[in-house]
């Protein structure tokens, strides 16, 4: 009798200590946890964009044109080149056809050359393949494969997803061989958003029957627009009587010259830009899919896929901005100290598990401020604390000591 | 009886297939007369059944570039007609100079520039190479220095392009005789050449082929191909041409000078053709308001070049440079009042079912019907005797598509600014058409090779043509096997004439008539080769030659009948006719494959002389009237004469232009000839044994 008594003695003295232990440790890394597991709540954190144009040969020269076009445009709002994988099927600018060698335009007055300096084509020629596009978007790469050539976004990524080429129904053609089904594509952004390689995707398809290939997408955050329904061509918007083809399609003509008169400052949504579209001018009727898609397109700017514009965040002091490593970095150093007590992690885990879910979205609300900020300030005074901390973790180490030395002789 | 009582217990048993196979057998004569109409029927049918022409390959894209001809360009190419025309030129030896005026000015250009010198071969019958392309014979002629001619080739190397791929330009000309028309053409291909070493989007090497057409258009090419495609090692080819530099003295005179450094002996390539364009001007102005372009396009057997080709052409002609483009017809079947019947009658068919349903159109006028047919028939002819039209012939023999754009100058055509402005015209048809093939990628294939014309614009696929010959052989196996079965039931009645043949050999019956037809077909391929020997007569007229032939072949045929005619059976005839119908069956569908025309024109001479055939004393005198009739058409010699004398192609006399024309035909190793005497002749030989028949 008195041995049990006096074992439950220690392991209440045990069971408080070690409550205590990880009750301070614990409400550090609450939100982190919080925030890894919760998708609706990621914050932009970049922009990506990859650009495809999936036909050869001469006469597509249009293709390529529009590819670059859209390259040139994101660019020039602000996507930087390293998170833009260009993917062009054919080498316009150096076929021996071509009139002005080294040189593409979009527009018979050859104002500008699309080719010039810092164009960096991610993927060329055969290297446009349906495998490497859908290894691309899904991430599953070979290891040599270098990092300019991989999508490497994160859970807060917006991804442009620009497609142009020669399709049908519910099919991409690339290269003139093999071609991407809309089961594929659907497939792969599921891949993608399970992979949380991205918050939000934006698809632009400029082919024939373009809104085909989105019927089967079904994971949310994905945004679609394509060209033309089902049973329309899409048509090239003229012919360079010069250089001997067409060089630009009217869909992608008419999206340029909206961003033409944008800069990267600009606030015009994404509804501005669908509505831009007269299927007079294009020939066929612009797609847009949009049920996936939580927020309001009046309310979403178009830079947020199309331009690298962040939401703005007010901190309260200067410099303490975060940014996505950033955060990365903190949640690694809790989750090392974590790996100190297993026992705690589990405890608190079971304790307040509702708490997790509600709070953060409700603080976020109501300070008007990015949760991240919050759980900053949370770091910053856990770490502050943390002498007090060491202390505790001292102490627990000698009853966990004192513990170990009582059940040993108590066994014996 | 006890067979049939056996075959009647086993009918329950048949598939239906057979069963319906038992049916049209029985009712042969009915399925042979409407197959035999339905097949004229359908031939006749052919212009409303064409469609019309498009650009089946997406990478040509004709039209989409502005042409770039510019007036520098164009004075180049007057300046160089003014030199070619001068008299001072007159005056030397034109044969020499003019190669070599035309290849100083093409290096001028900044092309590379070569001679290439080659001698005509004469139209010999090899029946041993008949097949084999000519180099093979090549070697066998012994070289002689008279008959030496000499092509001017000019290269333009692609400045960006591969060097794999080049696209010919031919000008036929004749330096002895120089006429105004040469002159053009050669203008035109100097201008469009002059512009094209100066453009960056060439992705092709062109070749300006100068062909010295003194031996004959066809030949000079036929020649330059042939060096072309079989590389001389070691300086070989240049071995004959150094023999007989001193004899035709080449090199002797002062333009030799200028031209040296740039000019060289080797003979220059380019890499594979993907088209060439022979350039022609017609000597005669067209009336009317345009100036029109005439398209040749029939190769060596009945070959054509794609679809595509064509298309672009005739595309560029009269989208781009307004001209109006003709393809050769029948003329003097314009008028002839039963095809204009027929197209009324066509056209009323049209309405009536037009005003039934409007979405039936398939009426068209009667002048579109009339001329159609005559395209049609024209390009029937062309095919069928398997000649080309042109020296775009020679480069089908190497997989080159190939056609002769023949531009033809409204009448009033004299004053400087008309010539000019032709110049502008002819230059930027023929830009426009390189340019567009220079987009392709790969070999001609999107379009049709199996074709007939009814216009520039219209054409009749190998589906729908088809479907006119099979109706007219779908009798023959049919009356073959009725025939057969004729014979076989009939058997027990001649069983008392034949006691010798015993019971299970029954069926092995046709072997007789077998070693017969055999015995004729073997008849046909000795007169086939006979030629031969007969060119080893020397200095023998065209008709002497003829009759020899002629008489020969009748001798041997004795010789031969002397062995087969000692078994001839007196009901062999139901048996000898069914294996002579298999036979030209077989023929005919092997002809089909060769080349479609002859073939279709063999079967309507054929199939009703053999389906009607019957001997002398068992039909009637009408029938036997008819079947005379059907086989002095049927002779393949009067056959010639009687279309000659139906088209009015009237050009020389009896029997030296039918010689000439047979040579014609071993000359251009048309597979018309094996037909005519290996499938027509026997088949007609045969019938006349039917026909002679004593039962």
């Amino acid at each position: 009798m008195m041995n049990r008594k006096r074992d439950n003695f220690f392991s209440r003295f045990i069971l408080t200590i070690i409550t205590v232990i990880t009750v301070s440790l614990s409400c550090s890394f609450v939100h982190f946890s919080h925030a890894a597991s919760s998708d609706s709540s990621s914050v932009h954190t970049n922009n990506w964009a990859v650009l495809v144009c999936t036909s050869r040969f001469w006469f597509n020269y249009r293709h390529m044109a529009n590819t670059l076009s859209l390259y040139r445009t994101v660019k020039r709002l602000g996507i930087p080149d390293e998170r833009i994988i260009l993917m062009l099927a054919d080498d316009m600018a150096c076929n021996a056809r071509n009139k002005y060698p080294a040189q593409v335009f979009n527009n018979e007055n050859h104002r500008l050359n699309l080719y010039g300096d810092n164009v960096e084509v991610d993927y060329r020629g055969y290297e446009v393949t349906v495998e490497n596009f859908l290894r691309v978007l899904t991430g599953r790469h070979e290891n040599a494969v270098p990092r300019s050539k991989r999508l490497l976004s994160d859970e807060g990524s917006h991804i442009l997803l620009y497609m142009t080429g020669h399709g049908g129904d519910e099919f991409l053609k690339f290269q003139d061989a093999d071609e991407l089904q809309s089961h594929d594509l659907a497939d792969a952004v599921k891949q993608m958003k399970e992979k949380r390689r991205f918050k939000e995707l934006l698809i632009m398809v400029d082919t024939c029957q373009a809104a085909t290939l989105f019927s089967q997408l079904h994971s949310p955050g994905v945004l679609a627009i394509g060209s033309s329904m089902k049973g329309e061509n899409s048509y090239s918007h003229h012919l360079d009587s010069d250089v001997g083809v067409s060089v630009v399609d009217r869909f992608t003509f008419y999206t340029l010259a909206f961003f033409e008169r944008l800069n990267m400052y600009d606030n015009a949504s994404l509804s501005s830009l669908f509505s831009s579209y007269n299927p007079n001018l294009l020939l066929s009727t612009a797609y847009y899919r949009t049920d996936l898609y939580q927020q309001q397109m009046e309310k979403v700017p178009v830079t947020n896929f199309f331009g690298s514009v962040m939401e703005t965040i007010h901190t309260g002091s200067a410099y303490r901005g975060v940014s996505g490593k950033d955060s990365n970095r903190a949640k690694f150093e809790v989750s090392s100290d974590q790996s100190y007590d297993r026992d705690a992690k589990s405890i608190t885990t079971s304790s307040d598990p509702e708490k997790q879910v509600d709070h953060p979205g409700i603080k976020a609300v109501k300070s008007g401020t990015c949760p991240h900020a919050d759980l900053w300030n949370m770091i910053v005074e856990k770490v502050q604390r943390i002498k007090d901390v060491d202390s505790i973790v001292n102490y627990g180490f000698v009853g966990l000591l004192t513990l170990v030395a009582v059940s040993t002789w108590h066994s014996s | 009886m006890v067979s049939t009582a056996e075959i009647d217990g086993q009918k329950p048993k048949h598939r239906p297939i057979i069963r319906i196979g038992i049916f049209i057998i029985a009712h042969s004569f009915l399925v042979s007369v409407v197959c035999c109409t339905a097949g004229v029927l359908a031939l006749l049918l052919l212009p409303v059944l064409a469609k019309k022409t498009y650009v089946s390959e997406n990478a040509l894209m004709p039209g989409s570039a502005t042409p770039m001809l510019s007036d520098q360009d164009v004075s180049g190419a007057t300046r160089f007609m003014n030199e070619l025309t001068s008299p001072k030129l007159k005056s030397w030896n034109m044969g020499i100079e003019l190669p070599r005026l035309i290849a100083l000015h093409m290096s001028n250009l900044g092309g590379e520039v070569n001679y290439h010198k080659f001698q005509t071969q004469p139209n010999n019958f090899h029946p041993l190479y008949f097949f084999t392309s000519p180099d093979a014979e090549a070697n066998l002629v012994n070289k002689t220095c008279q008959s030496y001619a000499t092509n001017t080739i000019g290269i333009i190397r692609a400045p960006r392009g591969d060097g794999k791929e080049a696209i010919v330009l031919v000008t036929p000309y004749n330096p002895v005789n120089l006429t105004q028309s040469e002159v053009l053409s050669l203008g035109i291909a100097y201008s469009v050449f002059s512009l094209l070493t100066q453009v960056s989007w060439l992705a092709k090497d062109i070749i300006w082929l100068a062909a010295d057409s003194q031996y004959g258009q066809y030949n000079s090419v036929a020649a330059w191909l042939r060096d072309y495609h079989t590389p001389s090692f070691g300086g070989h080819g240049k071995l004959h041409a150094d023999n007989c530099r001193g004899a035709s003295g080449m090199h002797g005179s002062k333009l030799d000078m200028f031209v040296e450094t740039e000019v060289s002996d080797t003979f220059r390539r380019a890499g594979t053709m993907a088209a060439a364009f022979v350039i022609k001007v017609a000597n005669t102005g067209e009336e009317g308001e345009q100036d029109s372009l005439k398209i040749y396009a029939e190769a060596s057997n009945g070959q054509m070049p794609n679809l595509d080709l064509i298309n672009v052409v005739s595309y560029l002609a009269v989208h781009g440079q307004g001209l109006r483009v003709k393809v050769e017809k029948l003329v003097s079947l314009l008028d002839s009042k039963w095809l204009n019947f027929i197209g009324e009658m066509l056209e009323s068919v049209g309405k009536i079912a037009r005003s039934l349903n409007p979405q039936w159109k398939f009426g068209i006028p009667v002048q579109e019907y009339v001329e159609g047919s005559a395209t049609l028939v024209s390009s029937l002819y062309n095919q069928a005797i398997g000649v080309p039209t042109g020296s775009h012939g020679a480069f089908r023999d190497y997989q080159v598509d190939a056609i002769t754009l023949e531009i033809s100058p409204k009448l009033s055509s004299s004053n400087k600014a008309r010539q000019t402005e032709f110049l502008f015209r002819g230059g930027r048809l023929i830009e426009g058409v390189v340019r567009s093939v220079n987009n392709l990628l790969e070999k001609f294939h999107q379009s049709f090779f199996l074709y007939l014309l009814t216009s520039s614009n219209k054409f009749i696929s190998v589906g729908v043509y088809m479907i006119a010959f099979l109706l007219l052989v779908a009798p023959l196996p049919v009356v073959a096997a009725s025939l057969f079965s004729n014979a076989t039931s009939t058997n027990p009645n001649s069983q008392k004439h034949t006691s010798s043949s015993s019971e299970p050999f029954q069926s092995w019956r046709w072997l007789y008539p077998t070693k017969t037809i055999f015995l004729v077909h073997l008849w046909g391929a000795i007169v086939s080769l006979l030629p031969y020997f007969i060119y080893q007569i020397p200095e023998c007229q065209p008709t002497s030659r003829l009759l020899i032939w002629a008489s020969l072949s009748i001798f041997i045929l004795a010789v031969l009948r002397s062995f087969f005619g000692s078994s001839t059976h007196l009901q062999e005839w139901v048996l000898l006719k069914s294996v002579t119908v298999s036979s030209l069956f077989i023929g005919l569908c092997l002809m089909s494959v060769i080349n479609f025309a002859t073939a279709e024109i063999g079967a309507l001479i054929l199939v009703p002389m053999c389906l009607m055939i019957k001997p002398w004393k068992i039909a009637g005198k009408a029938h036997s009237a008819f079947n005379l009739l059907l086989l002095t058409v049927g002779f393949p010699g009067a056959a010639f004469f009687v279309v000659k004398g139906a088209f009015g192609v009237q050009n020389g006399s009896g029997l030296v232009e039918f010689w000439y024309w047979v040579e014609s035909l071993w000359a251009w190793n048309s597979a018309t000839y094996i037909y005519i005497c290996m499938v027509h002749l026997p088949c007609w030989v045969l019938c006349i044994c039917i026909l002679l028949h004593c039962c």
